[in-house]
Formats: structure tokens, C-alpha cells, sequence
């Protein structure tokens, strides 16, 4: 039963108490954000927090709870949403396992990777229940793609590969930043620290060829985006 | 500045005295019977002639009225303006907003899917309304499910306002230590900082002293927990939830059997 034994692995007391409070931490730093009228969401913080921390499997839990009871008790809209904050915290987690939580620019790469997923996953949930148009602000650009005669499922991919990896990223960074700031000891209690010793080597350095490696892979990213929507 | 999380208001009536799984079932049937429907007015009669009578029978109507009319139809409203703005399909143009049409097709669509998203959050606003959330966990407890789940459910309930009133107090602190908070962009990037910062590590730093304060009552032990709470689960309670189940299915299976005989 490896599978059982990886899922259990995942949860001790440290990941039970964390989850409750990495959630809270969604929702606030989500508001934080809103009230600072930044153009993205950062409300997978404390997902990808624990992701890290426990592996997917608290991850994955930690982000379907975290939209569920976004839901019910503060804004509905959040409601439809979950599945996609279920696979960030899952993809975010198999990231950290495989060793992509331990310096800046593989932090980078790991919220690239998330971004794609999420971008996957919302987009049929966005067709199906909204029909394409949701309450966020990015629905114009969608309505924009349509209006050109793109048809509604490649119009609403489009629209999530443009927003997401800039949020997905900055998500992941922070969640990285938050975790540098923690001491060994504390991080020791969790199931999984070895996901998050971080390589040696200057942090100045690290941050620069962070930053150089987020600007190659949008700008790679905005020339595919283009030739698809130029098709 | 820190709203109540629980919108649980202790009343004496025949909703309240459902078992809280009823009242969940009964949730979740309302909104899957209204979003998946072949009928184009089923989320209206669900509204009109199921959940203002639950509100009246669970003596809640004035707490549910005054949710719906402050947080329900605002963003109701909103949904059904970007849609019917946006939607692109439909031939019939109504009126026509720089390179946007409003067809009669995508006002009556926009007007379907805010009235299914209406019927969902009120059906859950009226269960959240009637049920204490820790009646709900230890009931689901009581059936089976990882008490552990039941902790987290319960325990982020708590968390939430009280980090939104310590997000307050760091904001208004920062702010008269000079932080700017509305200037250009690239000051409320660094305002970020300052504001996550203290917030996250304060929080993060109690999750040890709880993790020890809970393992210590015997948080992991596996032995059979006993609940302080009677539950009350009579027949009528099985009766209606199997009533519901059916319903789902009838629903389903009536969507399917139309959309084939249909061309």
C-alpha cells in the first residue's frame, strides 16, 4: 500500500493544526490584497504553504477546503472554484517533492507549472457554470477574444494562461519568502522539511537569476499565447 | 470591523429540529435539482416556492431576507450584467454597448444562471442559518468521518476573524507609522511586505504551541470518542433525505431522457 502510506505520511498533528491557519491565511492576505487593489489574487498562500511543508495530499486538502468554506461563509463566488485551489495544492505539493521548493528560480518554475495547472482546471468550470463570463475582472478580456471571433472554450483557456502565471508565481515566491523566515527547528516538526533545505549559494545572487528566469519564461510564454491567438 | 462568522441564529422551529445531515442534504439537493433541471424556470420556483417557505418555517425569514437583499442579490445582480454584456451568442440584438451586444438570448441565459447561483447560496444561507456548524461536525462525527476533519472545519471557522482583526490592527499600525497604502503601484507592491509579514509569522509561530496543547487532550488517539451533544434523527429525517436522493436522480435522468428526444 505505498499509496496509503505516502497519503498518511502526509498528516500528523503539526499538518492538522497548520491547515486551519494556512486557510485563514488565504482568505486574509486574499482581502489584504483586495484592499491594496494589487492586479492579482494571491489567495493560495497558505496552500502552497502547506503543499510544501506536508506534501500534495494536505496541499490538495488544505486548497478544497480552503474554497469551500470561502464559500459558504464569505463570498460565493469562491464556491465553484475549488477543485482548482484542490489541484494547485496538489501540483504545488509533487513540485516540492521533487526538489523544486529549495532555491528562488526553481520556486519560479514551480509556480509556472501550478499556473498551468490552474489555468487547465478553471477553464471548464468557467464554461460550464458561467458560461465563460465569471465576476472576475479578466472576463473582458474574454469577452474581447470573442468579440474577434474566437470560439468560447480556446477564448477562456487564452484568458487563464495570461492571468494565472503571474499570480501563480508571485504565490509561489511568497510562500518560499514565509518559509525562509521560519526556523529549522520549527520546520523539523513537519512531515516533510527535507522538501524545503535550501540549496547553498548567495541569496542575492539566487533572487537575481529568479527574477531573469521568470522574465525568460513569460516572455516565451506571451510569444506562444500570441501565435495561438493570431491563429 | 469583524464580522461574525457563524450567521447561526438559536431559534425554536421545525427546521432547526431537523437532523443538521437533513438539513445539508437538503442544501445540496436544491442546488443540484436548480443547476441541472431541463426547465428554464425551476431555479425561480425553487426560490419562490421552497426556500422563502423553509425561511418562514424555520422562523429565520428576517435574517434571510435581509442576507439576500445585502450580500446575495448585489452580487447576483453583477453576474447577470457581465454575462448579459458578454455572452456573445444569440442573434436577437436588444442594445448595443461600444463592442458589446445585450441579445435577448444572452439576457435570458444571464438571467437562468444568476438565478441558479441565487437558489445555491440560498439554500446554504438558510441551512448556515439554522444549524450550529459544530452540531453539523459532531454529527458527522458521530457517522464516521476523521475527527481530525471536524477539527479543522470548526477551528478555521475560529481563526478567520480573529486574523482579520489582527490584519486590521497591523494595517492601522503600519499606517501611522507612515506606510503607504494608496499611492502608485509600485509602493502598495512594497506595502506588502509589511503588511503579510507580521500577520503570517505571528500566526504561524502558534501553530506549534497548539499542535503540543491538542496532542496532549489526545487529539491522535484512536479510541472512540464520546460527544456531549444528543442527536436527534428521527424517521421523517431518513424519509426526506432519501426523498431528496431520489429527487437528484429523477432530475438527472429526466435531463438525459429530454435532451435525446429533443433534435
Amino acid at each position: 500500500m505505498k499509496l496509503v502510506d505516502s497519503i498518511k505520511k502526509d498528516f500528523n498533528t503539526m499538518t492538522w493544526v497548520l491547515i486551519p491557519v494556512a486557510i485563514a491565511i488565504n482568505v486574509v492576505i486574499g482581502e489584504i490584497v483586495a484592499l491594496l487593489k494589487l492586479p492579482v489574487y494571491l489567495d493560495s498562500i497558505g496552500t502552497v504553504l502547506v503543499a510544501a511543508l506536508c506534501g500534495p495530499w494536505a496541499g490538495a486538502l488544505t486548497g478544497a477546503l480552503s474554497n469551500t468554506i470561502w464559500g459558504l461563509l464569505i463570498d460565493p463566488n469562491a464556491l465553484p472554484w475549488w477543485p482548482v485551489a484542490l489541484f494547485i495544492g496538489f501540483v504545488a505539493g509533487w513540485c516540492a517533492r521533487g526538489g523544486l521548493f529549495k532555491s528562488w528560480w526553481k520556486v519560479a518554475i514551480a509556480g509556472f507549472l501550478v499556473a498551468l495547472t490552474a489555468a487547465l482546471v478553471s477553464t471548464p468550470i468557467a464554461v460550464y457554470i458561467y458560461g465563460g463570463i465569471t465576476a472576475s475582472g479578466s472576463s473582458f478580456l474574454t469577452a474581447y477574444l470573442l468579440q474577434t471571433g474566437q470560439s468560447l472554450l480556446p477564448a477562456v483557456l487564452i484568458t487563464n494562461n495570461v492571468v494565472e502565471p503571474f499570480d501563480k508565481i508571485s504565490t509561489s515566491l511568497l510562500a518560499f519568502a514565509i518559509i525562509q523566515g521560519l526556523s529549522t527547528r520549527f520546520l523539523a516538526r513537519f512531515p516533510r522539511p527535507e522538501n524545503v533545505q535550501t540549496e547553498g549559494g548567495i541569496t542575492r545572487t539566487q533572487i537575481i537569476i529568479a527574477v531573469v528566469v521568470v522574465i525568460v519564461v513569460i516572455a516565451f510564454y506571451i510569444l506562444v499565447i500570441s501565435k495561438l491567438v493570431s491563429q | 470591523m469583524h464580522e461574525r462568522l457563524s450567521f447561526y441564529i438559536k431559534r425554536e422551529s421545525l427546521l432547526h429540529n431537523l437532523n443538521p445531515l437533513t438539513k445539508l442534504f437538503l442544501a445540496f439537493g436544491l442546488t443540484f435539482i436548480s443547476f441541472l433541471s431541463p426547465w428554464y424556470w425551476t431555479p425561480h420556483l425553487i426560490i419562490l416556492l421552497m426556500i422563502v417557505p423553509l425561511s418562514f418555517i424555520g422562523r429565520v425569514q428576517r435574517e434571510y431576507f435581509s442576507a439576500a437583499l445585502r450580500l446575495i442579490l448585489p452580487a447576483t445582480i453583477f453576474l447577470f450584467v457581465m454575462q448579459a454584456l458578454f455572452q456573445p451568442n444569440g442573434k436577437t440584438v436588444i442594445f448595443q454597448v461600444w463592442f458589446l451586444h445585450v441579445t435577448s438570448e444572452s439576457l435570458a441565459f444571464a438571467f437562468e444562471n444568476a438565478s441558479r447561483i441565487f437558489a445555491m447560496v440560498s439554500s446554504f444561507t438558510l441551512f448556515l442559518l439554522t444549524t450550529h456548524p459544530s452540531e453539523l461536525m459532531s454529527d458527522l462525527t458521530r457517522r464516521g468521518l476523521p475527527s481530525q476533519f471536524a477539527y479543522v472545519i470548526i477551528s478555521t471557522i475560529q481563526i478567520i476573524p480573529q486574523m482579520q482583526s489582527k490584519a486590521q490592527t497591523i494595517i492601522a499600525a503600519q499606517r501611522s507609522r507612515g506606510l503607504d497604502t494608496e499611492g502608485s503601484f509600485l509602493k502598495r507592491i512594497g506595502a506588502l511586505v509589511p503588511l503579510v509579514g507580521p500577520l503570517v509569522f505571528g500566526s504561524l509561530v502558534e501553530v506549534e504551541e497548539r499542535a503540543i496543547a491538542i496532542e496532549a487532550r489526545g487529539f491522535t488517539s484512536p479510541n472512540q470518542k464520546t460527544s456531549l451533544h444528543e442527536f436527534r434523527d428521527t424517521g421523517f429525517d431518513k424519509g426526506l433525505r432519501w426523498v431528496l436522493v431520489l429527487l437528484a436522480f429523477v432530475v438527472i435522468f429526466l435531463k438525459f431522457w429530454l435532451s435525446q428526444t429533443r433534435p
